[in-house]
């Protein structure tokens, strides 16, 4: 298995290499530059020049892509722009939130989607089935963007429930009001994202076990005597969870992808708000970094994905 | 507050496109009423041009503002003032004037930075600040004279030392900020320190503790006006001293805990969020009434929203296509004023051209806009005509709520003595309009419903204009429809709106499918327009020159113009050349406004009244409840 994960990671470096060439390419198309709109009539003309070269904007696409690798592997991913410190610290600085608002989201996506999936999948048919069905239609058909608006409208500004934006009160001193204040702040995105989240774990969920609880497995262990509540958690919910879990590793990078909206609509100081910022400000560093990372992730995901599932299925083995 | 030389190119609005509030405005149907009958005939034409000056007189006018607000109450004692600041880009968080980029930072350092010298109402320098300059224009010596008791933050005195190390800063070998400008190059011996040939600025003399001379090369007269190239800012240096020029902006001492001499002092900062305020006792003016202010950013999207729940006192860059939205929310009174900038729309008239060098590198002719006589759009009847086409009374009215107003000229009115208020430019006239292209030869010679070029060729020109707000693509469309109605054929370019980024870009490289476009700049507080029109400016993106310009230019740079009544009659003389040659036409004067809570004692936003009036000095700021008012 080791073998495995360390071809795996092995085959990362060239997908890793081509990416990040698509997007120096790709970036290249984008118009402008961090000098358009930033003009001084008093800097004349070969003082912007001379700025946009020491910056490295005029050379050939070729010898920036090897410039910017050459830093990179030395762990140097530039500097950003728009906030003139190294692109690491930039993006460091808005991890944390970023990875807060992820970690309640799956928390609260599994402790909604699972009791609601296995409640729809035992009583199916039943009022309860139907109306956990209904909310998962509903919650499948709305854009997040849309949920979102809709969240910061009712339970921010008209409820005024939550915080309508931000990640933190600008009163919060001691360690306790800082976390207390940060989770205010954390809830109302991180519902959002969650009841988005549960609508694959459901609908799954619930059609395995409808399917499961008439096959011979399940029926072999009711005519032994095992009680109905064991047949369920030891028997159906180990099989029934199977998709489930591999999905995980994906759940986990759709999360920090996802969480561009949320970000953006919530104004919470994240990666994502981060990442359309400097897409509009086009910081280059900042959109590499960026892009890169969330490319990262994808394929960390498909490999978390694969070994989740090896873990929880012994009849699959990869080798 | 700070004063800028930066002049702005101003996108729309807002990037993101989430508006909260409801937002029907049944108003835009009226741009309809020309989309119905495209084969414009005269008659037709007509109709359309009374229908308009009709809509036009009996819609919303231009709104005129109050800029002081007072509201009846005891102050009460100390108390938190906050104040949304709606913006889509967060503060980078470089508190340095040497070295912020952003006009969010500026916004945030305004509070407790501290403004070194004051300006009168025409952005001019005189003695309302803590310090007074004096241009000596014989000598070329400008003298920074500071008051006495000035306190940094950190109860330090401020010193004529604080103003030259601000110099020293940008003209450091490492700075990396873009504030070196042409000005800061001619201060004597400051290249040669830039080339870090010479241990200290030749031309800096610290007299005294509180007085600094600067000689330069040249002075000119726009030398008096705020932004107009003196750096009038000073920056703590025993506080920053120790740390290498290069590493400043990222040191804690410029983004954690940055110290000025304002009003406030910074006591805790959310990157990007939200900072918040405690007053300075020492404040050299007095202590500030309020004890605490805090800052926060609203995305432009929920700022109404914002409004409608009370969340804060003051609002600061409210977005005015939403003012239908806001302008009546109980609980707030709306202050406004002139913003420092025009939109317009430009004709491309030639092509930038790059220095000319000889064999041996020498510049032979600096890099210069050329002129085409040629050009598509060279006719002046052309441009004339097509700025009588549009109704921009009614597009301030329709569009804006009455927020902006026609234009009718390249100067603003804020800049009051150099405005000229006596010109009329360019009101909704189509007949005038036909008669210009006629005269001119351009006349419909094949039938096709639109006019020819005077040599019989077809005429199409191409628009460019950007997208980002809810009106750009409506008061395109309708600018087209107008022209079309003169028998124009106008086309957007590439037939869409263009992003901010693309359209500069294209704009700026003299792209030739561009034949006009339309832009705004926000001009700073120097009203001195050589920046944007003089005929080595690269950001006089219409390439437009005239010799006749060129001796205006020179005028208004001249000795000559520290007599400022003689330089103001060269400015109005300027302006009616421009208008009658009309390389853009200055489409509308915009408003900006903001919204004050009830509870806030006065606010004031006159330009040049005395700081130490109630409301216009921050310090003199109170609120009359412990809650903000509803209504």
């Amino acid at each position: 298995m080791w073998k495995t994960i360390i071809r795996r990671l092995l085959l990362m470096i060239p997908q890793i290499i081509i990416l990040s060439i698509l997007i120096f390419i790709i970036a290249d198309f984008m118009p402008g530059d961090p000098f358009t709109g930033m003009i001084d009539p008093n800097l004349d003309p070969a003082q912007l020049e001379a700025q946009r070269e020491a910056f490295g904007f005029n050379d050939p696409l070729p010898v920036r892509y090897v410039r910017w690798a050459a830093d990179a592997l030395r762990g140097d991913f530039g500097r950003s722009f728009n906030y003139q410190q190294p692109v690491i610290a930039v993006i460091g600085g808005r991890m944390g939130n970023t990875i807060r608002l992820s970690l309640l989201s799956i928390i609260l996506t599994y402790g909604i989607g699972l009791p609601l999936g296995i409640l729809a999948g035992r009583y199916n048919e039943s009022g309860l089935d139907k109306t956990i069905l209904v909310y998962n239609f509903v919650s499948f058909a709305i854009p997040i963007f849309v949920l979102a608006l809709l969240m910061v409208w009712i339970f921010g500004y008209n409820l005024n429930w939550f915080p309508s934006r931000g990640s933190i009160s600008i009163n919060a001193n001691t360690t306790w009001e800082v976390w207390t204040s940060r989770l205010y702040h954390l809830l109302l995105p991180s519902i959002t994202t969650a009841i988005l989240g549960t609508t694959s774990i459901i609908q799954y969920l619930r059609s395995e076990i409808i399917d499961a609880k008439v096959s011979d497995y399940v029926k072999t262990a009711r005519s032994k005597g095992v009680p109905i509540q064991k047949v369920y958690t030891k028997h159906i919910f180990r099989n029934a969870s199977l998709p489930i879990a591999s999905g995980f590793g994906f759940t986990i990078v759709s999360l920090f992808t996802g969480s561009i909206f949320i970000e953006q609509i919530f104004s919470y100081r994240g990666m994502g708000y981060l990442f359309l910022q400097s897409i509009n400000t086009r910081d280059y560093s900042v959109i590499f970094v960026l892009v890169l990372f969330y490319g990262f992730l994808g394929l960390i995901g498909t490999l978390l994905s694969d070994l989740i599932l090896m873990a929880v299925d012994p009849r699959i083995r990869i080798d | 507050m700070s004063n800028k030389k930066k002049y702005s190119m101003l996108a729309s609005t807002a990037a993101v496109a989430f508006i909260l509030a409801a937002c029907g405005n049944g108003d835009t149907a009226d741009t309809d009423n020309g989309t119905d009958d495209n084969g414009a005939t005269e008659e037709e034409v007509d109709e359309d041009a009374n229908g308009n000056g009709e809509t036009a007189d009996d819609g919303p006018q231009p709104i005129e503002f109050e800029t002081r607000v007072e509201n009846e109450g005891e102050a009460i004692d100390g108390g938190t003032m906050s104040i949304g600041y709606v913006s889509d880009s967060p503060f980078t968080g470089i508190f340095s004037y040497e070295l912020y980029s952003g006009n969010p930072d500026a916004i945030v350092m305004q509070y407790m930075m501290g403004a070194l010298v004051g300006t009168d109402e025409n952005y001019q320098y005189d003695d309302s600040g803590a310090a007074t300059v004096e241009v000596d224009q014989e000598t070329n010596l400008v003298t920074i004279t500071l008051q006495d008791g000035v306190l940094w933050h950190d109860g330090e005195q401020v010193t004529a030392g604080d103003i030259a190390f601000t110099h020293e800063i940008i003209g450091h070998p490492d700075y990396p900020g873009v504030r070196y400008s042409s000005d800061m190059q001619s201060i004597v011996g400051m290249e040669a320190y830039k080339n870090g040939e010479a241990d200290s600025i030749e031309g800096i003399t610290v007299v005294d503790d509180l007085t600094l001379e600067i000689q330069y090369e040249s002075v000119g007269v726009q030398m008096l006006q705020a932004g107009g190239g003196i750096w009038a800012y000073a920056a703590p240096r025993h506080y920053l001293e120790g740390i290498p020029v290069a590493e400043l902006e990222s040191s804690p001492e410029i983004r954690e805990r940055p110290i000025g001499f304002g009003p406030f002092m910074i006591d805790n900062i959310v990157p990007g969020e939200s900072v918040s305020y405690s007053r300075f006792e020492d404040y050299y003016r007095g202590t500030p009434n309020i004890e605490r202010l805090e800052l926060e950013t609203v995305p432009s999207s929920t700022a109404v929203a914002a409004m409608e729940n009370h969340q804060f006192d003051l609002f600061l860059s409210m977005p005015t296509d939403q003012y239908e939205n806001f302008e009546n929310i109980p609980g707030y009174s709306i202050v406004g004023r002139q913003e420092n900038a025009y939109t317009y729309i430009g004709f491309k008239l030639g092509e930038w051209q790059g220095a000319q060098e000889d064999d041996e590198g020498n510049v032979t002719e600096p890099a210069q806009n050329v002129p085409n006589p040629d050009a598509k759009m060279a006719n002046k009847n052309l441009r004339q005509a097509m700025a009588y086409a549009i109704d921009n009374d009614a597009v301030g009215a329709r569009f804006y709520q009455g927020l902006r107003s026609r234009a009718t000229s390249p100067i603003i009115p804020n800049f009051a003595d150099y405005h000229a208020d006596d010109l009329e430019g360019y009101p909704n006239d189509p007949e005038r309009a036909m008669e210009l292209l006629d005269e001119a030869g351009y006349e419909d010679t094949n039938g096709d419903g639109f006019r020819e070029t005077p040599e019989g060729e077809e005429l199409v020109i191409n628009f460019a204009s950007m997208s980002g707000g809810d009106v750009a693509e409506p008061i395109s469309e309708y600018y087209m429809q107008s022209w079309r109605n003169i028998g124009l054929n106008v086309q957007l370019l590439d037939g869409r709106l263009h992003e901010f980024n693309s359209f500069y870009d294209r704009v700026e490289a003299d792209d030739p499918n561009i034949d006009i476009y339309q832009g705004a700049w926000g001009t700073g507080s120097d009203p001195t327009p050589d920046g944007l029109y003089g005929r080595f400016a690269p950001f006089n993106y219409t390439r437009w020159a005239t010799e006749e310009n060129d001796a205006f230019m020179e005028d208004m740079l001249s000795d000559e113009g520290f007599d400022v009544e003689w330089r103001a009659g060269v400015f109005r003389e300027w302006q009616e050349y421009f208008m009658e040659e009309l390389p853009i036409i200055p489409t509308l004067f915009r408003n900006e406004v903001f919204p004050v809570n009830n509870r806030v004692g006065s606010y004031d936003i006159t330009v040049g009244e005395d700081p130490d009036l109630d409301g216009v000095g921050i310090h003199t700021w109170y609120l009359t409840d412990e809650d903000r008012a509803t209504e």
